[in-house]
């Protein structure tokens, strides 16, 4: 190993010969003791208050003296002896590690989609869902209020014991009930999405659009006879998979298609925290 | 600086040649802060020696079932004493001693911001020590009852009261923290504006060393959570003096306002205490791995979070008080919210240890073992926040293994690790490694015997603060146990006190240098003269000293 020797500038000799500092003063010492004894007189004596007022009073005037008007200062000698050793320097490099390269971890996501855009992608999607669904209804029950019944029974207790007519009849506060819901969980299923998406690696229409809307399948099939018995006794399980397929496939289609933002993952500490950021042109 | 009017040269004698009139001098009215640095440290070592002593007693007296070695009003001054001695005269002087030793070094400066009242700093805080042991002469009062303190370090209400508490102990404990207090604001104050104004060309915040932002981190905590303590104090001393009624119940006053105001510093001071070390394992485990701080935002992140949290979980101090369920819910939530920072300096930490080329000299053994002993520490912490099981074992020995294992697995062991690693800056000497090992593991054998067998100890219902107990508790062995544990404290303890005096005797010239470092106080001289650096540096990233030896490879390349 090569190394060689050097002064840094820590070590770097002044031309200077002397170096102001501050003035060695035992006023400090004197006015703590006075302090100490002040205090000290409330359980001792009131003498020892006094006696420690006095000293107090005497060593802030000696203390205010070593700095009013001007602090006083000590010019202590440059020694050539206490200079520092020169400083080794190594002549081998260091190799460093990108971010990304060699297996080291990059940070992601350095970029995101909008909110915006999750909440565009969840309302396209939950309108392709509810398209299926009303296509269900109309194939297997001959109306489309059927599904948007069904739906609206997880809120409204009533349509679980309704009869096949009555859930194939249409029904104003069924109606909204469903539209309010579906819309709500599709924007919010939306916004998710879009947080998500680029948190994938890789492959994330395909973990968008089929196996997302597959593991909520899952989720739903274990957990439907809970939270909506009516529904679980008449759902299509087939049909029901095709709407969320549909809901995965257009909502993340819009969400892939907006226009990504950086996130500040990229950025150094002092860019994030806003504290003596360099000027970067980039941004 | 203001210019100098009426410089004053003295003739300047070479080493050795000062008579001891000019060496007391040179002593006492110095306001160097590298000097006040080594005379915070050696009081709170002479301070540790005492209230070691005093936690021996205590072991002996406890060793056996219904033993006799001091009585129960002795036993009650010595744990009050231990517990005061420790927190205000040894974790707080340190903790005044590193920062004011090493800060302005770190930062590239010639000294504190405020060098006399760094001075004041250290003698108010002296006195106020003093002014809490004379309480064994003068704690008596006039009416002769008591000597020292015998109220716990906490002092809760009523036993403060003077039905409970006649004679002037307790005006003692009150003062003597009070005045020693004044010295720990004085010298936090300094420490921040010295960081804040006084930092070399260059040294941005981001640059700053790790030290340096744990200790400023500390220094705001110091500021936030003094003022409580003392506000409390002076309201005692109210109530004791003037016929105040703050903490009186019977006159409608709050004995549990005492323990709010208590904690609300209490439990900061922990962490004001903690952090010390925190900030010694930051600079000192990326030197013995070679490798620099892992995740330092992070970090830095970390530090300021615990900061933060650590103000707002007081009250877990109180769930068997009988507080709200809401508030034990909400003080159990934010005790168990100071685990995540935590967790991530650990994890830190172990990922700068992981890859590197480790060496285990002394002082990385020390930092080892703080790992090991402070995640068992915060582990039974998380354990006792939540509230149910605070209930079953509040009070117990559990409780005092908990936070000796956060104390001195943690705190004392990272001072250790310190005094190893800058010794040789302090005095131009290296320690001796071989007893320096011996210090290690005898300290950390001593340390593991001694208080384990605590927390067992707790788990089978011995309560805290008892001087003696029956046979038939099924205490006897692991209280046995703990207490042969401080024989090997002890030795270690003395083990390093010759190493210290044999050292700076005839031990080895460590060089300017001697761990190969990257902060600025290795680039100059050992011991560094009064003005630091002849010339003040310039630094370009948070390792200026790996820059000037890397030239064709330095951090600032690569730093963003």
């Amino acid at each position: 190993m090569a190394h060689e020797t050097h002064h840094g500038e820590a070590g770097e000799h002044s031309e200077q010969t002397h170096i102001e500092m501050p003035a060695p003063t035992f006023w400090p010492m004197v006015f703590a003791f006075g302090v100490a004894l002040l205090l000290a007189g409330i359980v001792t004596h009131w003498a020892v208050s006094a006696t420690g007022f006095v000293i107090a009073v005497c060593a802030a005037f000696g203390w205010w003296h070593d700095v009013i008007p001007h602090e006083r200062h000590e010019e202590q000698p440059i020694e050539p002896a206490l200079r520092p050793e020169p400083i080794l320097v190594e002549t081998r490099s260091v190799v460093r590690l990108q971010l990304g390269e060699g297996g080291h971890r990059r940070r992601i996501p350095e970029k995101i989609h909008p909110y915006s855009a999750g909440f565009w992608g969840g309302l396209a999607g939950g309108t392709a869902m509810a398209g299926l669904a009303c296509l269900y209804g109309l194939i297997a029950e001959h109306s489309i209020w059927y599904p948007i019944n069904l739906l609206a029974a997880m809120v409204i207790p009533d349509l679980g014991q309704a009869s096949i007519e009555q859930l194939r009849a249409f029904n104003g506060l069924a109606f909204v009930a469903a539209f309010i819901g579906h819309g709500v969980i599709s924007v919010l299923v939306g916004v998710v999405y879009a947080v998500m998406l680029p948190m994938f690696p890789k492959y994330a229409p395909f973990w968008a659009g089929i196996l997302m809307p597959l593991f909520w399948s899952g989720l739903v099939a274990t957990t439907l006879d809970i939270v909506n018995p009516a529904m679980n006794a008449r759902i299509s399980w087939p049909w029901f998979v095709a709407c969320q397929l549909g809901f995965g496939l257009v909502g993340g289609f819009v969400i892939a298609r907006s226009t990504s933002i950086s996130t500040m993952q990229a950025w150094s500490l002092a860019e994030r925290a806003f504290l003596e950021a360099p000027p970067r042109d980039e941004k | 600086m203001a210019s100098i009017d009426y410089p004053l040269e003295r003739p300047r004698p070479k080493e050795g040649e000062f008579s001891f009139s000019e060496t007391l001098y040179r002593w006492v009215a110095t306001v160097d802060h590298k000097r006040l640095g080594l005379m915070y440290i050696v009081t709170a070592l002479l301070f540790l020696v005492i209230a070691g002593l005093m936690a021996s007693v205590m072991r002996l007296q406890l060793a056996f079932p219904n033993n006799h070695v001091v009585g129960p009003e002795t036993f009650n001054r010595l744990f009050t004493m231990h517990g005061t001695t420790m927190v205000f005269l040894v974790g707080m002087p340190f903790v005044a001693g590193l920062s004011n030793y090493l800060v302005p070094l770190m930062i590239g400066a010639r000294d504190m911001a405020f060098p006399r009242l760094n001075a004041f700093g250290y003698w108010i805080f002296l006195f106020g020590g003093l002014l809490l042991y004379f309480s064994y002469i003068g704690g008596g009062g006039l009416s002769g009852h008591g000597s020292a303190p015998d109220v716990g370090w906490f002092a809760y209400a009523p036993l403060t009261s003077k039905a409970f508490s006649r004679g002037a102990s307790t005006d003692f404990w009150i003062l003597g923290i009070l005045v020693a207090g004044i010295g720990s604001v004085a010298s936090a104050l300094n420490v921040i504006v010295t960081t804040i104004c006084m930092r070399c060309p260059g040294m941005t915040l981001t640059r700053m060393p790790m030290f340096v932002w744990v200790m400023l981190i500390d220094s705001w905590l110091i500021i936030i959570a003094l003022p409580p303590l003392t506000a409390a104090q002076v309201m005692l001393l109210i109530d004791r003096f003037l016929g105040g009624n703050f903490f009186n119940t019977q006159a409608g006053g709050s004995a549990v306002l005492w323990q709010h105001f208590f904690w609300i510093f209490g439990h900061p001071e922990v962490y004001i205490l903690i952090f010390p070390a925190f900030a010694i394992l930051s600079e000192v485990i990326p030197i013995f791995s070679r490798k620099p701080l892992f995740g330092r935002a992070a970090m830095v992140g970390a530090v300021v979070a615990i900061g933060f949290i650590s103000l707002g979980v007081w009250a877990h101090h109180m769930f068997a008080v009988g507080m709200t369920s809401w508030s034990n819910t909400f003080f159990a939530a934010s005790s168990m919210l100071v685990g995540i920072p935590t967790g991530i300096k650990i994890f830190n930490w172990t990922a700068t240890m992981y890859g590197g080329k480790l060496r285990l000299d002394t002082p990385m053994l020390f930092c080892c073992a703080f790992l090991l002993q402070f995640l068992v520490a915060g582990l039974t912490g998380i354990m006792l926040a939540v509230s149910p099981f605070d209930w079953q074992l509040h009070d117990s020995y559990f409780v005092v293994g908990h936070f000796h294992f956060t104390l001195i697995g943690g705190l004392v062991f990272g001072l250790f690790a310190g005094m190893y690693y800058w010794f040789p800056k302090a005095t131009g000497k290296l320690l001796c490694e071989k007893l320096g090992r011996w210090n290690f593991w005898l300290f950390v054998i001593g340390f593991e015997t001694t208080f384990i067998p605590m927390h067992f100890l707790g788990i089978l219902g011995m309560p805290r603060r008892i001087y003696t107990y029956a046979p038939d508790r099924g205490w006897d062995f692991w209280n046995l146990v703990s207490s042969l544990g401080v024989i090997a404290q002890a030795a270690a303890i003395a083990l390093f006190i010759w190493n210290v005096i044999d050292s700076i005797r005839s031990g080895e010239k460590a060089g300017d240098d001697p761990w190969d470092g990257w902060t600025l106080e290795w680039a100059t001289s050992s011991p560094p003269p009064e003005y630091n650096f002849e010339k003040l540096p310039v630094v370009r990233s948070s390792r200026p000293l790996w820059d000037l030896k890397h030239p064709h490879d330095p951090d600032w390349k690569f730093e963003q």
